[in-house]
């Protein structure tokens, strides 16, 4: 448990200053492309270089957003919950969503997989993406690691709390 | 079992889990969309679903508009633009009755033209504006309900991050609908002031008047606020002008909004530093809840349930204005017991087409539903906005808050009534773009 909350904040500080220094490059780049296409041509490849950019910008905030309970739910009714029901639920919550982002990052793997088979290329830069797409799958993958942990929080609470 | 049957099954169970087991609503939305589209479709066909929704929704260029707006408002939030903003009001306008509070509810509007968070205005509002106004004796119903309800604009003043999702999720202009809520948002920043005016008026005792100010004052206040505004009109000229993409707006905005900070010595390390995970936390949020709207969307989209919903409102022996004022009666309900944003992206799949069948002009219904929406930021049970007041505003009871801000609420009826009986008051600007 001590191992996986110690992985989680590193694996989630490293992710997201990975992705904040790609939104710098976001910004740069935009600036630079609306300059010189004032008196030049525009940087060739802006377009899709932004929206690789801003997917790793968001997928490797995921599990920060997580871990620093940065999603919103409703949680009106489950305020009103005695404590056992209260865990109940949140094991049921836990569990099931991080089933779910393991298998959504599974499926985002097996779609990089095929894009790097058929040798799937960028419209303008002719670059490959599959790099991307894989990036959005480990972002998916810590997401669902940091729901994990938060199961096993439940799971084992006095644990938990005498660390 | 027919498709529709299976639709409204699919709404149920995601209003069931959303509400009962309190998981999160981007996650909630995605699970449910999932699920049906793999028991109308197939278990293969909703895997490949779920893969390609989230690559695309991830390296959406329409997206990049996202993190960009929000870190150019994060910006001005850590280099404490709206203590500037709140100076300057407070300067001009201060030595009036019920002055510091209308300043406030200025000081929120001007910075909501800069930073599109209810949250991050109410907090600094609070520090800044609360203390002054418990200064003067201000009563503490019209301080706390003033900050509570100007921090809402935020949402509605361009950028909004709000109105950029709408306009993503209908498939609208970005800039038409920012041009929109800057018309909607004047208009309600008016009435707000004047409801501060209106009570000042009846209650001479709520908002003594405060220190007169030379004019030289009053132009020097507006050193260090006037630059930020200066930026907002750039971005919105720049749209207006077509020069830029509300991404590239986002980009330029951010730039410059760094400059100007550094510049005027008002942006540490640190401040960037939380900046920047500020930004990427708020806007993965946000990318979660378009990913799982997106899922559930195309779920919602197979079963066709928008399209038999809108057929049949038509339908109804009701007029126009009677199902728009249901529907806005539904986003005030909803609003109240969740996010906005999350409301509003499990909705519009439902709604727009109702009422674009209606009749109603796109851009018009955006923002309206905006402003609605609003309102629950600062309703109960939820109410998030008047939570961060209340609990900043530790001297002042929650009740008290609450109290304060039912004042305020006719002031978004009477907005709310005058877009629906004027609606050239959001529609003028956004046609001068046309």
């Amino acid at each position: 448990m001590d191992f996986l909350t110690r992985l989680n904040k590193i694996l989630n500080k490293v992710l997201t200053l990975t992705g904040g220094v790609f939104l710098i490059g976001m910004i740069l780049l935009t600036c630079a492309n609306i300059f010189i296409r004032q008196f030049y041509i525009p940087i060739r490849g802006t377009f899709e270089l932004m929206g690789y950019a801003g997917a790793v910008v968001t997928a490797f905030a995921l599990g920060y957003t997580q871990f620093t309970n940065g999603h919103i739910s409703v949680d009106i009714l489950v305020n009103t919950y005695p404590a056992p029901v209260k865990r109940f639920v949140s094991l049921i919550n836990h569990g099931v969503c991080s089933l779910f982002f393991f298998i959504a990052a599974w499926q985002v793997v097996k779609k990089a997989m095929i894009l790097k088979a058929a040798g799937e290329l960028s419209e303008t830069l002719r670059i490959i993406y599959y790099p991307f797409t894989l990036a959005v799958a480990f972002g998916c993958f810590v997401l669902a690691l940091a729901i994990f942990t938060d199961f096993l929080k439940v799971v084992f609470p006095q644990k938990a709390s005498a660390k | 079992m027919s498709l529709t049957l299976i639709g409204i099954i699919g709404i149920v169970l995601l209003l069931a889990i959303l509400f009962v087991f309190g998981i999160p609503v981007g996650f909630a939305m995605g699970l449910v969309g999932f699920i049906g589209f793999a028991h109308v479709i197939s278990v293969d066909a909703s895997f490949n679903m779920l893969a390609t929704v989230t690559w695309d929704t991830f390296s959406k260029y329409g997206l990049t508009v996202i993190p960009l707006f929000i870190f150019m408002g994060q910006i001005a939030f850590y280099s404490g633009v709206n203590e500037k903003l709140y100076t300057a009001a407070f300067t001009w306008v201060g030595h009036i009755r019920g002055g510091i509070a209308m300043a406030t509810v200025l000081a929120c509007a001007a910075f909501a033209a800069i930073c599109g968070s209810n949250a991050a205005t109410a907090a600094t509002m609070t520090t800044v504006a609360l203390p002054q106004m418990t200064k003067y004796k201000y009563e503490p119903m019209l301080s706390t309900g003033a900050i509570a309800c100007g921090s809402t604009l935020g949402v509605v003043i361009p950028p909004s991050v709000v109105l950029i999702i709408i306009g993503l999720s209908t498939e609208q202009s970005i800039a038409e609908l920012f041009y929109g809520g800057l018309g909607a948002g004047i208009l309600l920043a008016s009435l707000l002031t004047l409801t501060v005016y209106v009570l000042c008026s009846i209650y001479p005792s709520w908002g003594p008047t405060g220190e007169k100010t030379s004019l030289k004052a009053k132009i020097l206040s507006l050193a260090g606020a006037v630059e930020m505004l200066i930026l907002f009109m750039v971005v919105m000229l720049g749209l207006y002008f077509g020069l830029f993409t509300p991404t590239e707006a986002g980009a330029v905005g951010s730039f410059f909004a760094v400059v100007i900070a550094l510049a005027q010595k008002k942006l540490s390390w640190n401040d960037f530093y939380n900046s920047i995970f500020d930004t990427l936390k708020i806007s993965c949020m946000v990318i979660v809840i378009i990913t799982g709207a997106m899922i559930f969307g195309r779920f919602l989209a197979i079963t066709r349930i928008p399209f038999d919903i809108a057929d049949w409102v038509v339908t109804l022996p009701f007029s126009k204005v009677t199902i728009m004022g249901i529907i806005f009666m539904i986003y005030i309900i909803g609003g109240a017991v969740m996010d906005a944003l999350a409301l509003l992206l499990i909705t519009i799949p439902i709604f727009f087409p109702v009422a674009m069948e209606l009749g109603y002009d796109p851009i018009w219904f955006g923002v309206t539903i905006t402003i609605v929406t609003t309102l629950g930021a600062v309703t109960p049970p939820v109410g998030a906005t008047t939570y961060v007041v209340g609990g900043m505003a530790k001297d002042v009871p929650l009740e008290k808050v609450f109290k304060g801000v039912a004042y305020f609420l006719p002031a978004y009826i009477i907005c709310i009534l005058i877009m629906m009986l004027f609606p050239k008051v959001v529609l003028f600007l956004p046609g001068l773009l046309k």
